[in-house]
């Protein structure tokens, strides 16, 4: 079965593997200047230089910035290509038939078709994951956003779940409609309302979020690459206060709500605070919300089991199908 | 005497459509058995469904010994071939073998090299490249590469030419009787037919309308000819399959119950052809109602002549 499988996809495979190591070849060289760059940059810096920002710094070229991002969109390309034609092509070309007469039962045709491809699937997307993650580590140490969402998602193991889950709604398409160019569409959606659903509804409740409330004069920054949910003022009676707008604030307090001992400093940053004001201040607290950035591996492992369960569940429902239905 | 394939009330029904009824037949190992019928007729259905590519809606049936299954070795013991011809495209012939070795116990490969090259029929060209002809060849060498015990194909010839069609028939044949092979075959091309196979199933809306060797069918079947006269007296006696009138002829094909004795009819042997085109010739009544006879056409009005056979028969059951 195995022989037969890379006869029929070996096209695909070696497409799969000529676009990857194009990839990896154009992350190595721009990442190897990002790297250097980085490195020469916090030296400087080491050395009592003027700091550089190095969130401005020109990291690799622009269209490499863009493929990374474009990253995103990978994994659905192997449900497209690889997954989605697996069964519904063959019961096109009526082809399935020709296997299925042969000495091999259904359930180990599937087996092995599905295997080899979920095993490109993993490749892809840790490939692809593991190249863009290195390329990234300098922006990640600077920026500290590797938690965001569209950041997260091009790195670590989601993008293999997301990978392996693609594959997996490409072959249930294509078996439950086989048809290619539906199993495409369906393929296409049911990818991205997966992702979008996962990534804004779900994804934060993961583990519950923490809310560190401190001194509205204080300064408060968790450690490492944190995910912000909301951050703001509470008033003297712990009740939320409005977000200011940019021309009436004092450390974040709008002007309607500053005490009155504060009342003499003027301006935005005006000036240090009377000991009356500090004192009148206290009551006021800031918070932040937000998931700590140590919980960035939890997360991943998290989001890729339920890739990866949802992705058990479909090829379930292929099997289901082929074995029940007649042929 | 062993039964490769043995069926009883075998049924098939999609949604709306009832494409095998209640359909009996049995084959014993060793023949070559005509599935013929019209189009639509349920053939195909009947093949798919002793393959075990498609499961029964209701029936029993034992295909080499034991139910149709997803089973390596139950598999290795069926060849099957469909009218489609299923072939991968892009694939060579060559592709074709090697996949057959890596799929299956039992598989002749130098069979195949030695038929395709004696065709003349590249195999390392893809097979969507191929002519149609070419392509029924190269699947028909790749079902028989794996040597199964029981050979089903679906309309195998339809795409050959006259030669190739005698050819194949040939290698088929040869087969058979060479080891302990038995092959179904559904076919429109009665005298083919006739030149290899020793056994028929006759399938016509969805139900068996004959089903046995083929000497013992001729055997049974006769035609009278005879005075164009009331054959009331016949139908009590005999099975009237069809009956053709004309003002001065009446000729009548029937299943015989017993001798015949009226002196006015002429008796006559029958061919596999008459046989096969008097049992189609017209629809079964369904299947609700009760299996009898009907009347011939009624008024006796002339038909041209050749007359068209308005036929009469009963269910075969």
């Amino acid at each position: 079965m195995t022989w037969l499988v890379w006869r029929q996809h070996r096209v695909q495979y070696l497409v799969g593997a000529a676009l990857l190591a194009a990839f990896a070849v154009m992350i190595v060289v721009t990442g190897t200047q990002v790297s250097d760059q980085f490195h020469s940059a916090q030296a400087a810096c080491a050395a009592g230089q003027p700091c550089q920002h190095l969130g401005g710094l020109f990291m690799g070229s622009r269209v490499v910035g863009f493929l990374v991002i474009a990253t995103l969109g990978t994994p659905v390309l192997v449900g497209l290509f690889w997954g989605a034609p697996l069964v519904a092509a063959e019961a096109e070309a009526g082809t399935t038939q020709f296997a299925w007469m042969q000495s091999v039962t259904r359930k180990r045709w599937l087996a092995v078709k599905i295997g080899w491809m979920l095993l490109a699937a993993v490749i892809w997307g840790g490939v692809i994951s593991a190249l863009v993650t290195w390329w990234a580590s300098p922006t990640n140490a600077e920026q500290l956003n590797q938690f965001d969402p569209g950041r997260f998602d091009i790195m670590g193991i989601v993008p293999v779940g997301y990978s392996v889950f693609a594959v997996a709604l490409g072959v249930t398409a294509g078996a439950l409609l086989r048809r290619t160019l539906p199993a495409l569409a369906v393929t296409l959606a049911g990818f991205i309302a997966a992702r979008v659903v996962i990534t804004l509804w779900l994804r934060s409740h993961y583990i519950s979020a923490v809310t560190t409330t401190y001194n509205v004069l204080g300064n408060f920054t968790p450690k490492g690459a944190y995910w912000q949910f909301a951050s703001g003022v509470l008033g003297p009676n712990g009740q939320q206060l409005p977000q200011p707008n940019n021309t009436q604030y004092f450390d974040n307090i709008p002007q309607a709500y500053l005490p009155r001992a504060c009342s003499e400093v003027t301006g935005p940053n005006g000036g240090n605070p009377t000991p009356a004001c500090v004192q009148a201040l206290s009551h006021f607290h800031a918070y932040l919300t937000y998931q700590p950035g140590d919980r960035f591996w939890a997360f991943q492992g998290i989001e890729t089991a339920i890739f990866v369960v949802l992705a058990a569940a479909l090829i379930a429902v292929t099997a289901v199908t082929l074995l029940r239905r007649d042929a | 005497m062993t039964l490769v394939i043995e069926t009883s009330g075998l049924t098939k029904r999609y949604r709306k459509v009832t494409a095998l009824n209640d359909c009996t037949i049995t084959v014993p190992e060793g023949r070559i058995s005509a599935l013929i019928g019209p189009n639509g007729a349920g053939k195909t259905t009947l093949l798919r469904l002793l393959a075990g590519l498609s499961r029964p809606t209701a029936g029993q049936l034992s295909v080499n010994g034991g139910t149709p299954r997803q089973d390596p070795a139950f598999l290795a013991d069926i060849g099957y071939l469909g009218q489609e011809i299923p072939l991968y495209r892009r694939l060579s012939a060559e592709d074709h073998i090697r996949a057959g070795a890596h799929l299956n116990p039992r598989w002749d490969s130098a069979l195949v090299r030695e038929r395709l090259t004696g065709l003349k029929i590249p195999r390392d060209r893809a097979v969507g490249k191929l002519s149609g002809g070419q392509r029924a060849q190269v699947a028909l060498a790749l079902v028989l590469a794996k040597q199964p015990r029981l050979l089903l194909l679906d309309e195998p010839v339809a795409a050959l030419d006259p030669l190739a069609r005698r050819n194949f028939l040939g290698v088929l044949a040869d087969a058979v009787a060479l080891g302990n092979l038995t092959v179904v075959m559904s076919s429109h091309l009665i005298a083919d037919l006739e030149r290899v196979c020793d056994h028929l199933i006759m399938v016509a809306s969805s139900r068996v309308q004959l089903c046995g060797d083929i000497e013992e069918l001729l055997d049974e079947h006769r035609v009278l000819t005879g005075p164009s006269k009331d054959i009331t007296a016949i139908e009590r006696s005999q099975r009237v399959v069809q009956a053709t009138r004309t003002p001065r002829q009446t000729t009548l094909l029937v299943r015989l119950n017993g001798p015949v004795i009226d002196p006015a009819f002429q008796v006559s042997e029958v061919s596999l052809e008459e046989l096969a085109l008097a049992y189609l010739g017209e629809e079964v009544p369904p299947a609700s109602a009760p299996a009898r006879l009907t009347p011939v056409t009624p008024g006796g009005t002339t038909p041209p002549y050749p007359p068209e056979p308005s036929a009469v028969f009963g269910d075969d059951r």
